[in-house]
């Protein structure tokens, strides 16, 4: 069933096109990948999908209702929640203070059921122990899944995640991918927007590929690293698959 | 010029003491907790000043209900004031404030003459009626007020909108996607600030008992919730409190003892506690002492 619905989304800065008559659709349960080189406007789309800028053409459906050109916060209370690529944490709160932020405004919670709901995403996120820390004293790890655990505390159904695994090492890639399944398992729906081709590989259902702002192939994972569209995007024309491209770096 | 008896002085400082401390904890819940530097909060002191001087001299209203009503004219101009200005960052902000204080100002003066009525009386300025109240009066009518203020900073510590306030300090798109009404949360604060702001406008008028735009809409005012709370510390509780007390007795200590020359020995004072304590006096020892609700 089709939880998320994007109908050929455009996003234009002045004459650049960011994201040209984007459609796919996320379905419920559903783990898509989404790929593409840097500036395939993979952001801007998130960006657009989450409110924070109103697609120029195009319509975003959620859970059956029209939600283009609403704001941030009614998208967030509605259900879909996203991490950023840069990670912004309230520096000045404690970790604690940051995912409650999220409970009581994205989730809508009172104050004793939103810190009940914060204690228990901080467990699931394994950062019970750092719950009294300031958030910008944090290891960059530790800042990531603080993002997760803000977006998990808001109850969202969709996640949103703008390449939570950026900065991280190998070994923090594994962990990640183990934190994503079980979230998964929770019963969240999720876009993983990425440029780790393990990572995607990893947790994805189905890719889809922009290059220029536009979806040039969606599909498994092993048939989209085969196409020779994406192939050529990544790689240029004389590339080799990209399945054998799958060490932990990102390329920026 | 009256006798003043030393009890009589004592709570004309104190009634001093209470106003700015009001005042400077007015501005510290909009600007403070959120980072948005407003420069001109005078705008709905003065207005509160004109709007108290009129309902009592044009409509013979008694001080309690002007007073109130002060706070209602000043919370209701700040909706639709607030709605656009909200949506400016830093500099942008302060200047679109700072100009609407401006403003209002000349129209208080102007607005007499351009319309050939008898309203705001333009630059002669409006005299009240003489209330006949001792200092123990004003400073009883200040005393609750000052305590509702700190009542709303002692909500934001702790509470939804607090966290909201602060986030949005921090970071206005993280909270904004982390389902914070930005614009909601910060107009709630804005006209609370003006709200108590008009209250605290109409008590002083009806006690210094005469107002012109000059006087009401003054700068200086501003500037002295800014240097208050920047001094006691932003966006904590007890910020306001310290440097609302701190700079008015030093004022009336020194304004008395120097009389040629406590500006300069006041603005000395500030720019060595700011060198030394950069984030306000409360603020730098909540920092340096790891303490953080106060």
């Amino acid at each position: 069933m089709v939880l998320l619905e994007c109908d050929n989304v455009t996003k234009n800065f002045g004459a650049l096109s960011a994201v040209h008559t984007v459609s796919f659709a996320l379905n419920r349960g559903e783990a898509l990948g989404m790929i593409g080189p840097n500036g395939a406007g993979k952001s801007t789309l998130f960006n657009c999908i989450i409110g924070l800028y109103r697609p120029t053409q195009g319509r975003i459906v959620f859970n059956g209702r029209d939600v283009t050109g609403m704001k941030p916060h009614q998208i967030c209370r509605l259900g879909m929640a996203k991490t950023s690529q840069t990670v912004e944490p309230f520096r000045a709160m404690t970790v604690f203070e940051n995912v409650l932020v999220a409970a009581l405004h994205g989730g809508q919670m009172r104050m004793a059921e939103a810190a009940r709901e914060t204690a228990e995403v901080l467990e699931f996120v394994g950062l019970e122990d750092q719950s009294d820390k300031l958030s910008g004293d944090i290891s960059v790890p530790a800042r990531r899944r603080l993002e997760l655990a803000k977006a998990l505390a808001t109850r969202a159904q969709v996640l949103l995640l703008d390449e939570n695994m950026a900065g991280l090492n190998p070994n923090e890639i594994d962990e990640a991918l183990d934190l994503l399944r079980k979230i998964r398992e929770s019963g969240k729906s999720m876009i993983v927007v990425e440029h780790i081709m393990r990572a995607v590989m990893g947790i994805a259902d189905r890719i889809v590929v922009l290059n220029y702002g536009a979806k040039i192939a969606e599909g498994k994972p092993s048939e989209v690293v085969n196409d020779p569209q994406v192939v050529e995007a990544y790689l240029g024309s004389k590339g080799v698959s990209l399945a054998h491209e799958s060490d932990g770096r990102g390329n920026d | 010029m009256p006798m003043l008896t030393p009890s009589e002085f004592t709570l004309r400082v104190a009634g001093g003491v209470l106003l700015w401390i009001g005042m400077a904890g007015c501005w510290n819940i909009m600007s403070g907790y959120t980072g948005y530097i407003d420069f001109g909060p005078v705008v709905y002191f003065g207005l509160g000043s004109y709007a108290t001087a009129i309902a009592m001299t044009k409509y013979g209203l008694p001080f309690v209900p002007s007073a109130l009503l002060s706070g209602v004219v000043a919370a209701l101009v700040a909706l639709p004031i607030g709605i656009p200005t909200l949506h400016l960052k830093g500099a942008y902000f302060a200047i679109a404030t700072f100009a609407f204080a401006e403003t209002m100002k000349q129209v208080c003066l102007e607005f007499d003459r351009t319309f050939g009525v008898s309203f705001f009386e333009g630059s002669h300025g409006i005299t009240l009626p003489i209330s006949g109240h001792d200092n123990t009066f004003f400073f009883y009518c200040l005393l609750p007020v000052t305590l509702a203020v700190l009542l709303v900073h002692y909500g934001i510590e702790r509470s939804k909108f607090g966290y909201g306030l602060k986030a949005i300090h921090e970071a206005e798109s993280a909270a904004e996607i982390a389902g914070v009404n930005t614009t909601g949360i910060k107009l709630r604060a804005y006209v609370t600030s003006a709200f108590f702001l008009g209250i605290f406008g109409g008590i002083e008028a009806y006690w210094i008992t005469y107002i012109t735009p000059d006087s009401a809409f003054n700068v200086h005012n501003t500037v002295q919730m800014v240097i208050m709370t920047l001094l006691g510390g932003m966006g904590t509780l007890l910020g306001p409190i310290v440097g609302a007390a701190l700079l008015t007795i030093i004022y009336e200590v020194l304004g008395t003892a120097f009389v040629e020359y406590y500006l300069v020995m006041v603005g000395v004072i500030i720019i060595a506690i700011i060198l030394v304590m950069p984030r306000g006096i409360v603020g730098t020892l909540k920092e340096r002492m790891g303490l953080r609700f106060i």
